[in-house]
């Protein structure tokens, strides 16, 4: 099996890739948690990035196959006061759930942190392998 | 891209017993071949750092804003230069010694 020197770097690049869109997409989440106008008169719905390989080959890397929307209920809040809210009081909130988005996040960052891991042990081991050369 | 298969022997054929017939056309030969492939080695590693450079460029002046392209394009320049000065050193030191030898 022939032996790619980049392909770990590679790999290592597209996951680093991978969970920073990750963490945008959470980001416009906890920005947009309190958003009870996205701009079509309905609250803001909670985005989820969705992972798939790059390729059809077994070794490979990960790349974001698509942002799909979160369908789950609208929170509902009394807030007479809103200007969003209807006869009763209640103002529809976004889905987003700030301690899940909280969990996240920390997902995210750790694979994030695991993916430069994976990129630097790898620079040390092709390091190890030139040092015979010395 | 720079093979680091470990056997040199199919990564440069030209390193073979010589034939006493016509040595030193033989020995010009394989000579050639090798500093070709050297020469190939070298412009793949000039591309890589051309490539890194060009992506730093980009970066700075904002028309790239993925900052793992750049990681991946210098970490790849970095290692296929520290090859190639591995095998420069090597190439030095055997000089060295074969001019160090007394005769």
């Amino acid at each position: 099996m022939k032996v790619d020197t980049f392909g770990p770097i590679d790999i290592a690049v597209s996951g680093m890739r991978a969970h920073q869109k990750s963490m945008e997409v959470i980001s416009s989440n906890v920005a947009n948690a309190r958003t009870a106008d996205a701009g079509n008169g309905r609250p803001y719905r909670r985005l989820e990035a969705s992972f798939t390989t790059q390729s059809d080959d077994p070794v490979t890397g990960v790349a974001i196959q698509k942002i799909v929307m979160d369908n789950s209920d609208f929170q509902q809040i009394l807030d007479p006061g809103h200007p969003q809210a209807n006869e009763s009081g209640y103002v529809l909130m976004p889905n987003v759930n700030l301690p899940i988005e909280m969990m996240n996040l920390t997902i995210a960052a750790r694979a994030y942190q695991a993916n430069v891991a994976v990129l630097k042990r790898y620079q040390s081991m092709v390091e190890t392998t030139l040092e015979l050369l010395r | 891209m720079i093979n680091l298969n470990p056997n040199i022997a199919s990564l440069n054929p030209t390193i073979q017993p010589q034939k006493t017939s016509g040595v030193s056309d033989d020995n010009t030969a394989a000579f050639k071949k090798t500093v070709d492939t050297i020469k190939q080695q070298i412009s793949g590693v000039d591309q890589l750092q051309k490539d890194a450079d060009q992506s730093i460029a980009d970066l700075l002046t904002g028309k790239n804003e993925d900052i793992t392209s750049v990681v991946s394009a210098v970490a790849k320049a970095d290692m296929s230069f520290k090859l190639l000065v591995g095998v420069r050193n090597k190439l030095i030191e055997a000089y060295k010694q074969t001019m160090q030898m007394g005769v």
